[in-house]
């Protein structure tokens, strides 16, 4: 078997993508905003965190070298701001067009980063990333430090968003999701409720990114294309859209179980057939737990109010009857 | 306080669905709104709660103007309506859906659901006892930890009243409470009806073809044909009304409950 490094990194990974599949739980399963820009946010807080501590020496534009740790909260709260200024429009869309304004403006985030080179590097990147600690832990042992902060991370945004889900504005939020002209008539405001999520589902986003580069080391426009967002859907769709731990659970069975198939031994001239399979992988993944448990691993059902109850009354009606009155006109 | 609708018009193309219609609906009071099927009723209450605006005319409740308005302001301002066909929060129990009817703007927004202060706490749990109330009123008790989608036509009806009173409301608007419903819990319906016009002041606004229903909760009825007002009065002088009798009969005879 490969070393243990190598699966120290594999849970990393794991843990980041778990912290960014909660987070687009919010939005998506509870909002039912359907967000195709998680890369997008995320190239936001992350070039924001990049920018505001890297090395004046870098000779980017604007480097004031802020401390790591006031940058981090600061990522968080400018994706958040970028979220607002997406959703404040998009959010007007009929659902399959918000899909794909979300999935647009993703792309043109990562292609003001390519176009501002002076401020961002553009498709050079930004080697050398600020990380926590690295002064005091060094070598392979830092890949267990880095664990440590992502599991921490992972495992507050697990009780941020349970905390969400299992409150009356989560409830507010998954019944204007159920039914939007209910949730009006009953007083609520649905589009403000609905912005205030995505802005938060983007502050969140925004607090991973910094992890997510202490992994990478170096940043660079290339990591923000829509193919990151379609795995952290992958990985909620598979551990259960809705559910509470659907996305710590579904991220973790996914990229364990990609980079396991990254480890299947092939003769060196084959390599290209295993990269080739490794999607079709994937989606076999997919297709298997959704054949057997379509609402994922841990379903909506499952985490809240009618999860082991007995069914309703069938139509029809058993009640016994009382003093029938008021039967036709 | 009254809902007061002046020259009231909505048309959806060539088909004027609401005809002028001017009528005076007392807040305190059991209004019933009656006529056949296409006459405009539903078109009415959705002009009335902002989902529709009227072509023209004007609708105003207490003092206030409320054409115009977004849905949620009307809905603020405690005309509460109920919907014609019952879908409701389908994944959400009853419990979580009377719930989510009483929660306050303060406790819906992300840093409420974090904080969690003692004032949402307080609130929740004084929620949580009405909608045992309201629900055990209405004879579905039982039924608070079922989904709503997996509860019966009649059942949903219900949950659309119970959901309408966990909401502060000052006036109800019930698109056809009574449809489906079984006749045990429609007399459990009218009694709580009547019962909170009687002893809390909050009327309704009730729209059925349930006739013999509406006809012994009603304080007054107005009748609505091809989209204009017909005939208004207390229930005995229109169920005398020759023209009345003749709308009904005239087009396919009298609706039953099951309409
Ligand atoms: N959105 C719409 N677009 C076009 N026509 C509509 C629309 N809504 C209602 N109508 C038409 O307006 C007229 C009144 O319909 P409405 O639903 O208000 O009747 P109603 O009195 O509620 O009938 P019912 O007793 O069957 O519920 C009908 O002719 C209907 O076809
Ligand atoms: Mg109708």
């Amino acid at each position: 078997m490969t070393n243990p490094i190598f699966w120290v990194g594999v849970l990393t990974l794991a843990a980041i993508y778990a912290s960014l599949a909660m987070a687009l739980n919010v939005e998506s399963g509870w909002g039912g905003m359907w967000d195709l820009g998680i890369a997008g946010l995320l190239a936001a807080g992350s070039y924001c965190y990049v920018i505001l501590t890297a090395d004046p020496d870098l000779g980017m534009r604007f480097a004031p070298g802020l401390s790591m740790w006031v940058a981090w909260p600061l990522s968080a709260l400018f994706t958040g701001l970028v979220a607002f200024a997406i959703g404040a429009p998009a959010l007007r869309l009929r659902r399959e067009y918000f899909l794909i304004t979300t999935l647009a403006f993703a792309e043109i985030i990562r292609q003001l980063v390519v176009i501002q080179a002076d401020l961002t590097r553009g498709t050079l990147g930004v080697p050398n990333i600020n990380r926590p600690f690295d002064s005091f832990v060094t070598g392979r042992d830092y890949n267990y430090v880095l664990l440590g902060i992502a599991v921490a991370a992972a495992a507050v945004m697990y009780l941020v968003t349970r905390q969400i889900g299992i409150s009356p504005f989560g409830r507010t939020l998954r019944a204007a999701r159920d039914n939007e002209a209910v949730a009006l008539a009953l007083g609520k405001r649905v589009n403000r409720m609905r912005i205030k999520t995505f802005v938060l589902a983007g502050v969140l986003i925004g607090a991973t990114a910094p992890v997510y580069l202490f992994y990478i080391r170096a940043v660079s426009p290339q990591l923000f294309a829509p193919g990151i967002t379609f795995t952290v859907w992958t990985a909620l769709v598979i551990g259960g859209l809705g559910s509470i731990r659907g996305g710590l659970a579904g991220a973790f069975v996914l990229i364990v179980f990609t980079e396991a198939v990254g480890l299947i031994e092939v003769d060196p001239s084959h390599i290209n057939i295993l990269v080739a399979i490794e999607p079709f992988m994937v989606g076999l993944l997919l297709v298997l737990v959704l054949r057997f448990r379509p609402d994922g691993l841990f379903s909506e059902r499952s985490a809240f109010g009618a999860g082991n109850r007995p069914a309703g009354r069938s139509a029809g009606d058993s009640r016994p009857a009382g003093a029938a009155q008021g039967s036709g006109g | 306080m009254e809902l007061v609708l002046d020259t009231v018009r909505k048309t959806f193309g060539g088909v004027v669905a609401v005809d002028d219609v001017s009528a005076v609906m007392p807040q305190d009071r059991v209004t019933a709104l009656i006529g056949p099927n296409g006459a405009g009723k539903t078109t009415l209450f959705n002009a009335i709660t902002g989902f529709d605006p009227p072509d023209r005319g004007s609708i105003s409740f207490g003092d206030q103007r409320i054409d115009g308005l977004p849905p949620w302001r009307v809905a603020e301002l405690g005309l509460i309506r109920t919907f014609q066909t019952p879908v409701g929060f389908t994944t959400l129990t009853v419990r979580e859906s009377l719930l989510a009817a009483a929660t306050p703007h303060f406790a819906e927004t992300p840093l409420g659901a974090l904080g969690l202060s003692r004032k949402a706490r307080d609130h929740e749990r004084a929620s949580g006892d009405r909608a045992e109330e309201i629900s055990a009123e209405l004879g579905m008790a039982d039924l608070l930890d079922v989904r709503t989608d997996e509860l019966s036509a009649g059942d949903r009806k219900l949950l659309e009243f119970a959901r309408s009173l966990m909401a502060e409301p000052k006036m109800l608007l019930l698109d056809e409470p009574a449809a489906a419903v079984a006749p045990a819990n429609i007399g459990r319906l009218s009694q709580l009806v009547r019962r909170l016009c009687d002893e809390r002041g909050l009327g309704s606004l009730i729209i059925d073809h349930n006739l013999s229903f509406l006809m012994q909760i009603a304080d007054e009825v107005h009748v609505l044909d091809r989209g204009a007002l017909l005939a208004s009065g207390p229930p005995a002088e229109i169920a005398a009304n020759p023209d009345v009798m003749r709308v009904y009969l005239g087009e396919d005879g009298a609706k039953d409950s099951e309409a």
